[in-house]
């Protein structure tokens, strides 16, 4: 590879095209479908193709280093790779490029898998045409690309975190630890969240309140780290490495209500807190499922509490007989599932319309953390457990087979078939019925002093901040990441992360390591002096504008686009400009120019009638 | 050949910021979310490539994404990163404090190749005329005592396997650059770092542990890892068929908890992942035999993380038939059936002989790194590397010392890559509070109050 290394660097891209085309069998995903050979065949006859190859897995080492030499010895000045969706390795093979010499904007990707392979399963001959149409668009793409450089621009190096629970002062506690400033801004007037309120979390049963005590004092008198309460996130604008933002802040409960002048003073001159960051952390959290009244007797009954509430009660209650308001209580039901697992058709749906048909994972090892309390410290008290399935994974395992070998007794019911609720009879508050399919389906009635609903999790209700942020939403509510393996912490916004339960149902543990996961992930860009953005923005040709402003009513991202006078042969005239930062290169102005004045770098119009040609042309390819 | 294999062994090198003990999905993940924060990270792995247990996969659930389409550009991102050294087929004896750092004892085993020489062009492989049960294929399938160890492999260089090894020199005779060693022998070495991650990751438990299933007794007894080699698209037969005679199954069975949730062989917690991929190759299955039934039995369905449930009801819908049992025996019959002997638990609790001719075990995920103590770690009772502090999930309790993945108890990709990150943002927290000279060039908070805010 060495005594290839070329005589200039980087290569004269204005030479005549010499363009490498590389097809992956994408290990049977493409070749299956597509005859990857005889496409090879075809694609070697397409003008100025110097190189074409067909490899098993082309984003594998040895397919890489494969690009790399042929670059180098056959003297490529153009590439095109036929894999999978660019969303997975369009980046992958413009650093392949890059490291064979050549600029990393002379690639086309085309997507003969998601595009091609998959979706034409039963259409082997047409799929193998379709891709040589896509090449053939590439290459006459290719044909009239620029060399490219990536957009540098300043860093602001320190980072906002929204929320001010475990998961954001875990982020701001190892960020600040790492040297990297931080804004925190808590919604409420006090730090922890929701764990802050537990009694006891598993699996080590340390009080939720010293945890995050613990972690509160991390952030606190930390000399990079500024937290401002009863705060929310009022404006947000940029991009990463320059995100302004501006903070503003609730009126103290007190001062608004009070005649006091000087209350009144401070909600007139709200304050207000400006900040230009790097990076920015959602850690909104996530609320317990709030049951319906008359879900389950919830609301109606007494005797029916969800299961934090029960958690806080217990913690107070003294040992002995086991007292509920006043009452003893022989006998307490655990109900699992209240709020999750819901079923169409079965569980009325939510106030969007829709059914919570997710996991909440922590409840069952939860539920069973209490169960097992309470069996501990009142040992004659019954405990019933109506679940679905045991979801106790891991090592809480030990939660069930525990709980198990205390006596709780467990009733299993099916999804389709949930327990209902009754008033009870004989001096029992409540009645459960159900269909327990651990007894063969056969139904049970279980008189209960006390019914523990165990309620899931739902996503914060956080609309402002979505809309804000442009935040991508799940179906289930929870904010969106881009890819759950490959970017799992990060939003399709660039430099906007996510942290803990606003994205999913975690636990403790699993929300302090999503945190330091984003931490990291903030971080990464905070460690250079600048920001590199991609080259596709708007330019304005001068020359042609005519400064007809339609561009600039049409743009929007503020900033992108503005006027400015310039002289031309001494007179005065209007002309469009673009401040690269902040366009987003979505092509709006360019549809509207009426002088094809504007132009998206690496999407120019005359790449998109090259590609058009390159699709209709006719090239037919033979089974 | 590749600038990969070029960076991957500087060995003149024997300092680092930090050293990752283990390549697989968790270590590759620590190593760039270092080394992207500009910190010298050495990635040490065992086996002759990394990728981990993640690269023999076909596809991982809920999502369905190809495996190999996942951690390649992982693995290709860690080879070509200038801030990440690579050594293969080496492994960690053990780390003990050396001043302020940790020194690390290593091994670089003999691959009988001499890596410096070695192109990975595989005409030894070609002529090597001894063929044995492939590793990465889970023993089915071939591979020759001298080759590549797979496809997409990083680094490509060949190993020869001295087990197999006839010593009859046709590779030595075909390589054109002269890099067969068969005198070769290990060489030991130390480096030092300001910190370790230990990934150490996992393997499972054998199925000799369950007599009552006779994996001994049929070669249609399968592991899991058999089922994504079968299930992946360059697997070893491009198909699914049964090992002991190339039939197409029509009947598929998924045994649960078959070395987990079982107090009577040692390991009492859940294995995790177990429901999901079985739930997975279930679905992948019926995709690849339309016409086989499928059956998993189960104790519990776990699906627990975000679209896990929403994945198991579409296997529901799809027709996969969910059995709640624990199968009690499994027998082979002289014809290659296979009963499968379990309680009707949900009917009328009826014993049912049910027969199916692939069987899949769900094997205990347990912990690949016996001592953890000889790399400075100590270990909790069920064997996974001990994690004190509850407020720091990636901290082993031992300064400097930080853990990710399956090493600290069985957990899917998706966890497993966030516990990666959370590693290594704990371990550069630790190098910069370590370094504690104050950068001159370190930003510090700038941000504009006006009026009283709350804080």
């Amino acid at each position: 590879m060495s005594e290839q290394k070329k005589s200039s660097n980087p290569k004269t891209e204005s030479q005549k095209p010499r363009i490498g085309v590389y097809i992956c069998r994408c290990g049977g995903n493409i070749s299956d479908v597509v005859n990857t050979d005889a496409l090879a065949g075809k694609v070697k006859q397409l003008g100025d193709v110097a190189a074409c190859r067909v490899e098993t897995f082309m984003c594998s080492d040895p397919g890489q280093a494969t690009i790399v030499e042929d670059i180098q010895k056959q003297n490529l000045n153009r590439v095109v790779v036929a894999s999978c969706s660019p969303f997975l390795h369009e980046l992958t093979f413009r650093t392949v490029v890059q490291r064979g010499g050549l600029n990393p904007f002379l690639y086309e990707h085309v997507n003969i898998r998601e595009q091609d392979s998959w979706a034409h399963k039963h259409d082997p001959v047409g799929a193998t045409s379709k891709a040589l149409r896509m090449i053939n668009a590439a290459v006459g793409k290719l044909h009239h690309a620029e060399p490219l450089e990536r957009i540098r621009m300043g860093n602001h190096r320190q980072t906002l975190v929204v929320g001010g629970g475990i998961a954001g002062l875990k982020t701001a506690a190892e960020l600040a630890g790492k040297g990297v400033p931080v804004i925190l801004v808590e919604q409420s007037s006090s730090l922890g969240g929701r764990v802050a309120l537990l009694a006891r979390t598993f699996p080590r049963e340390d009080e939720g309140s010293v945890l995050a005590k613990k972690l509160i004092a991390q952030v606190t008198d930390h000399p990079l780290v500024r937290i401002f309460t009863r705060a929310r996130i009022e404006r947000v604008s940029g991009f990463i490495g320059n995100f302004d933002v501006k903070i503003a802040f609730e009126p103290k409960p007190d001062a608004s209500a009070s005649s006091d002048p000087q209350g009144a003073g401070h909600s007139a001159n709200a304050a207000e807190v400006y900040a230009s960051v790097g990076t920015i952390i959602v850690a909104t959290g996530a609320d317990p499922y709030k049951p319906a009244r008359g879900e389950y007797g919830f609301g109606e009954q007494p005797a029916v509490v969800s299961l934090a509430d029960f958690l806080r009660q217990l913690a107070t209650l003294p040992n002995g007989n086991f007292i509920w308001n006043g009452k003893r209580v022989r006998n307490v039901g655990f109900l699992h599932c209240v709020g999750s697992r819901q079923v169409e058709g079965v569980n009325p749906p939510q106030a969007d319309g829709k059914i919570n048909d997710y996991c909440s994972r922590y409840c069952c090892t939860a539920i069973l953390q209490q169960a097992l309390t309470l069996k501990m410290r009142f040992p004659d008290v019954n405990v019933f457990d109506f679940y679905q399935d045991i979801r106790t994974y891991g090592g809480h395992e030990d939660y069930y087979t525990k709980s198990s070998a205390a006596g709780v007794v467990f009733l299993r019911y099916h999804a389709e078939e949930p327990p209902v609720v009754e008033p009870g009879e004989n001096g029992s508050a409540l009645k459960v019925r159900v269909k327990d399919y651990l007894t063969f389906g056969e139904e049970v009635e279980v008189p209960l002093d006390l019914l523990v609903l165990g309620v899931g999790l739902v996503a914060h209700d956080i609309p402002e901040l979505i809309d804000l942020l442009k935040l991508p939403v799940g179906a289930d509510r929870f904010l969106q990441e881009v890819h759950p393996k490959l970017r799992p912490v990060e939003t399709a916004v660039n430099g906007v992360l996510l942290a803990g339960t606003a994205q999913a149902p975690m636990n403790i543990e699993e929300t302090l390591s999503a945190a330091g996961a984003a931490a990291v992930k903030a971080a990464i860009p905070l460690s250079r002096d600048a920001v590199e953005l991609d080259p596709f923005v708007a330019e304005v040709n001068a020359e042609k504008c005519n400064g007809c402003e339609r561009c600039l009513t049409e743009c929007a991202y503020t900033g992108a686009l503005f006027k400015e006078t310039v002289q031309v042969d001494g007179e005065s005239a209007v002309k469009a400009r673009v401040n690269p930062g902040l366009c987003f290169g979505c092509g709006a102005c360019v549809a509207v120019c009426p002088t094809r004045a504007i132009d998206l770098k690496g999407w120019t119009l005359d790449q998109f009638d090259a590609m058009i040609d390159g699709l209709v042309e006719a090239v037919p390819v033979e089974g | 050949m590749s600038s990969g294999n070029g960076a991957a062994m500087r060995e003149t090198e024997n300092h680092f910021d930090v050293v990752v003990v283990g390549g697989g999905i968790a270590g590759l993940q620590s190593a760039l979310d270092l080394a992207d924060q500009d910190y010298r990270v050495l990635v040490v792995e065992k086996q002759p490539s990394i990728g981990g247990r993640m690269i023999s996969l076909s596809k991982v659930f809920p999502t369905l994404d190809c495996a190999s389409c996942i951690t390649t550009p992982k693995m290709s991102a860690a080879a070509h990163h200038s801030n990440i050294t690579l050594m293969t087929y080496t492994t960690v004896d053990a780390i003990e404090p050396a001043g302020d750092n940790h020194r690390l004892t290593l091994t670089q085993m003999a691959r009988y190749v001499d890596t410096s020489a070695c192109i990975g062009c595989r005409q030894c492989e070609y002529v090597c005329p001894v063929e044995y049960p492939d590793p990465f294929e889970q023993g089915m399938g071939a591979l020759r005592a001298i080759s590549v160890p797979f496809a997409n492999a990083i680094p490509q260089y060949a190993v020869l396997n001295p087990e197999y090894c006839i010593g009859c020199g046709a590779c030595v005779r075909a390589c054109a650059s002269d890099a067969i060693r068969l005198d070769q022998q290990p060489k030991t070495l130390t480096v030092e770092a300001g910190a370790v991650v230990l990934a150490t990751g996992f393997h499972l438990n054998s199925t000799s542990l369950k007599p009552q299933y006779n994996a001994s007794r049929s070669k249609d007894i399968v592991s899991p890892l058999q089922v994504e080699r079968l299930l992946a698209p360059h697997g070893p037969y491009g198909r699914v068929l049964r090992p002991s005679d190339g039939k197409i199954p029509d009947s598929v069975a998924f045994v649960l908890c078959a070395g987990s949730r079982d107090q009577s062989i040692g390991v009492p917690y859940c294995s995790r992942v177990c429901c999901m991929y079985s739930i997975k190759q279930a679905m992948l299955l019926s995709g690849a035999l339309p016409t086989a039934d499928i059956t998993i039995y189960y104790m519990d369905i776990r699906a627990f993380g975000k679209g896990f449930e929403q994945f198991y009801q579409n296997a529901k819908a799809m027709g996969i038939s969910f059995v709640k049992g624990k199968v009690a025996r499994i027998t082979p019959q002289p014809n290659g059936d296979l009963m499968a002997r379990v309680e009707a638990i949900e009917e009328d609790g009826r014993v049912m002989e049910n027969r199916h001719d692939l069987v899949v075990l769900a094997q205990g995920i347990v912990p690949e790194l016996v001592s953890p103590e000889r790399l400075g770690a100590a270990k909790e009772e069920d064997g996974f590397i001990r994690r004190p502090d509850p407020l720091r999930p990636a901290w082993t309790g031992r300064e400097g010392i930080f853990v990710a993945g399956t090493a600290a108890g069985p957990k899917d990709i998706v966890d497993s890559i966030m516990e990666a990150g959370s590693a290594a943002m704990e371990a550069s927290h630790y190098l910069t509070q370590k370094r504690a000279t104050a950068d001159a060039n370190a930003p510090s908070l700038e941000l504009e109050v006006i009026g009283a805010a709350s804080e």
